[in-house]
């Protein structure tokens, strides 16, 4: 993976040490709160419920062992044991004090991880595909353009105060594990005819209050022309999109009002003027390219006895590679994805103690690699075949080794009320109980893939608009109630959830969860997944099932 | 009168600002003068032939470009900050000093803060009018807080990639 | 009724005013029956920047003979997460217990545009 150098280095120390002077001003009364807070989400602290609440930066989901040990460590000296991973490949520690954030940053500096951009009006982490390096289905690593972009967005003096914040994906495979037709940017690798690389550019996707799949206004942009049209597409939002409402502020709605069309006229038009200054020297993408490479992999049998063995003697084990380990590019291999979703427990935590053993299996058995992926879950992406009755072992010993990734019980869930200052129902319980009920793993797997995204508000951080069961957390009059779509996507074949109905009491939501399944089952043809199923038959038998009793 | 901070040879120094911001609803005062865009766009051609030295106060959601013809003979865009969020004067200042090579003044007024003032240099600002009090001292600090940027900007300081290759 | 509420500035902390000082435990807070009087200590509030930020009242409910703030949200920073026992709520006794049980009369605080206070 990618090596910090001495500059990357004092680039994060500087930024350190102006963030200590900033704690100081603000400790001491020299800035007031109105002045402070958008100097503290830039480096990633929120005020929450119940503390501070610090977003550590994991770009684009990639990490070492050294690194999430440090994260296990800070999670243990000053927070309460645990982080949490978030829908954006980040780490959130919720019980942070703001006395102790200068030491914590300077932590995080020590392993070259900073929390620099995950709040505020800027450019986010790039999100990037966990399986990055790993699978076959790539045309290139796009961990070497997301490295790209994570340095020529950090502190950027032309885009740090956009109307509102800026997400980039990149994906390299045909299967999006991005989500990047929701994001501000999402940038797809393709081949030209005469094998040229470059992007499909898509704008103007996001969730929120007004969700939208984003629009191709660039069906290929050469690769060595990519800086130069971000500009290009930054610009043109910085100084058109809108301020006057919070709420339309993002590029989506910039986008929809003008057309995809106008918009990507009006990106060409300005990408004309900036002309290739802006773009980054082919040498320096190499240099990034060459610390991507690497990856000693061995030559080995595509079939393992090992792994053979154990898959026939041990029911857990089969299932575990039923469910979370995926083909690797290379004979031998493969990417073992682990659940942050066990039955009962919270979507996307993990404790210091199931961090440590995470990290000391990569450094083991996985090339010191680890990913984060943008459903909660993290990834050790080259495991031997030969070693994975050993990594599965030492997984579920710690609570890792629920296997059931993509199925019902896979859920993400933001903190929701039980920590959130903006949210406005809870996300974690609802999801425990949904998980609980798809607790018998035969059950689970029999109804197969089914993503269900839970958000405690319009912000959408659930991603649940683009669930196949989409689940949001309103206030009515104070109380809790949930408002349930079907249909979305958030992959390849993007969509936005439809409405079910109205919106269910807390005690509702598991049990309409329940019959949506069911129906599910009763309905569906050979091969259909939930998706696949509710695209032909539309809302109609689900929410007759799910609203029969509602006199 | 907000304090006037100049940036010369790179060097920042408190100045005697020679300019009146002029509103539109006030007489055009004696000697330089700051006027809106508007203004300058009605009156600005008999500002100058009166002889004297003319700036132009842009606000946010006012475009650069209606200036183009006329930043030869213009001393001083003044580039305004209803709200330090409010950063489309960042791609103002650098349209002015890339696209359209202006060497005069390029003056950051309205909710100027000590926290941007690197930003604002780097995307070619040369004076501030700080609402915080900031000193030059602080200005300085947050000036040079960084011994490397990653990206090229309007200050065409070498970014990262440059400074790696040498 | 009502009771002033805020997070301590150096560490995040719930607080709660009891008439001289902020203290952590809602158990402790001044109850205010007053408008008048949770107003003054409201502006009070508001004036301690080094100490406090973002001060606020809150309207309480009676349950089991206490007082339980009115609001999901509020009894949540009460009594820390639902998902997990390691907020105010491990001290456990019968304060702690009656704002468990608050039920029924929940309403929102008031407080809209919760997405400003980011």
């Amino acid at each position: 993976m990618y090596r910090y150098d001495t500059l990357d280095r004092e680039i994060l120390a500087d930024r350190s040490a102006e963030f200590r002077e900033q704690v100081g001003r603000r400790l001491a009364g020299d800035l007031t709160e109105d002045q402070f807070k958008p100097l503290r989400l830039m480096n990633g602290l929120y005020l929450q419920l119940h503390a501070y609440m610090l977003r550590v930066a994991i770009p684009y989901g990639s990490l070492n062992s050294t690194q999430l040990r440090k994260l296990a460590w800070l999670s243990k000296t000053y927070d309460k044991g645990y982080g949490h991973f978030t829908t954006r490949q980040n780490l959130q520690l919720h019980w942070i004090k703001l006395a102790d954030t200068p030491d914590i940053l300077d932590h995080l500096a020590s392993v070259d991880m900073h929390a620099i951009q995950t709040s505020g009006n800027c450019i986010r982490n790039v999100t990037a595909d966990p399986y990055a390096g790993a699978t076959a289905e790539e045309i290139d690593d796009p961990r070497i353009w997301a490295e790209a972009m994570r340095q020529w967005s950090t502190l950027h003096p032309e885009f740090s105060f956009l109307p509102r914040k800026f997400k980039i994906a990149i994906t390299a495979a045909p299967k999006d594990r991005t989500a990047a037709k929701v994001h501000d940017i999402g940038l797809a690798v393709k081949r030209a005819r005469d094998g040229a690389m470059g992007f499909e550019v898509m704008v103007g996707g996001g969730m929120g209050r007004t969700p939208y799949v984003g629009s191709t206004i660039r069906e290929f942009l050469p690769a060595n022309r990519l800086f130069s049209y971000l500009e290009a597409i930054l610009r043109v939002y910085n100084r058109h999109g809108r301020r006057d409402n919070i709420y339309k502020a993002r590029i989506k709605i910039l986008v929809a009002a003008l057309g995809a069309e106008e918009f990507a006229r009006q990106v060409e038009a300005e990408w004309d003027k900036v002309g290739t200054d802006a773009d980054l020297p082919d040498l320096e993408i190499a240099r990034i390219r060459g610390a991507f490479a690497g990856g000693a992999f061995e030559t080995l049998p595509p079939r393992s006895e090992a792994f053979e063995a154990a898959k026939a003697s041990q029911l857990a084990f089969a299932r575990f590679v039923r469910n979370n380990v995926k083909p690797h590019k290379k004979p031998g291999y493969a990417i073992v994805e682990i659940s942050l979703k066990g039955i009962g427990e919270t979507p996307g935590d993990a404790t210091a103690e199931q961090m440590d053993v995470v990290a000391d299996l990569a450094e083991r058995f996985g090339q010191d690699d680890i990913r984060v992926t943008h459903e909660q879950n993290l990834v050790l992406p080259h495991i031997r075949l030969d070693d994975l009755p050993a990594v599965h072992a030492a997984l579920a010993a710690v609570g890792l080794g629920t296997p059931n990734i993509g199925l019902v019980s896979d859920i993400i869930a933001c903190p929701g009320l039980d920590y959130c200052a903006l949210a406005n129902a809870r996300a974690i319980s609802v999801a425990q109980h949904i998980a609980e009920r798809f607790a018998d793993a035969d059950r689970a797997e029999n109804v197969g893939e089914l993503k269900v995204k839970i958000s405690g508000c319009i912000n959408a951080c659930g991603h649940h608009h683009v669930g196949h069961i989409g689940i949001l957390g309103v206030d009515k009059k104070g109380e809790e109630y949930y408002q349930l779509t079907l249909g979305g996507s958030g992959a390849e074949d993007a969509a936005v959830g439809q409405a079910l109905g109205p919106a269910l009491p807390y005690e509702r939501v598991a049990e309409a969860v329940d019959t949506l399944v069911e129906v599910y089952l009763r309905e569906r043809k050979d091969g259909e997944r939930f998706l696949d199923t509710f695209r032909r038959t539309g809302v109609a038998p689900f929410k007759e099932a799910v609203y029969a009793d509602v006199h | 009168m907000p304090t006037y901070i100049k940036r010369a040879d790179g060097k920042l120094a408190v100045a005697e600002d020679a300019f009146t911001a002029v509103a539109d609803d006030q007489d055009i005062a004696p000697g330089d003068v700051i006027v809106s865009l508007t203004r300058f766009e009605a009156e600005g051609d008999r500002l100058l032939a009166e002889g004297r030295q003319v700036g132009v106060r842009v606000e946010s959601s006012e475009d650069v470009e209606a200036l183009a013809y006329d930043l030869p003979r213009i001393a001083v865009v003044a580039l305004a900050f209803p709200k330090f969020r409010d950063g489309r004067a960042y791609t103002s200042a650098a349209l002015l000093r890339e696209r359209y090579g202006y060497k005069g003044e390029v003056r950051a007024v309205g909710d100027v803060l000590r926290e941007q003032a690197g930003f604002m240099v780097r995307t070619g600002f040369d004076a501030f009018e700080p609402a915080d009090g900031a000193t030059v001292e602080d200005l300085e600090r947050a000036i040079h807080r960084y011994r490397h940027v990653y990206q090229r900007s309007a200050d065409r300081r070498a970014p990262a990639f440059a400074e790696r290759e040498v | 009724m009502k009771a002033l509420t805020a997070n301590r500035l150096v560490d995040g902390e719930v607080v709660f005013w009891d008439g001289g000082r902020w203290v952590e435990r809602f158990a402790d807070a001044k109850l205010y029956d007053d408008a008048a009087e949770a107003e003054a200590a409201e502006a009070h509030g508001k004036n301690q920047p080094k100490a406090v930020v973002d001060a606020y009242l809150i309207d309480l409910v009676e349950s089991e003979g206490l007082w339980a703030p009115l609001s999901y949200r509020e009894r949540i920073r009460a009594l820390g997460p639902t998902n997990l026992n390691h907020g105010k709520q491990t001290e456990g006794g019968a304060a702690i217990a009656a704002l468990k049980h608050a039920h029924g009369a929940a309403r929102s605080t008031g407080r809209v545009d919760l997405i400003r206070r980011k």
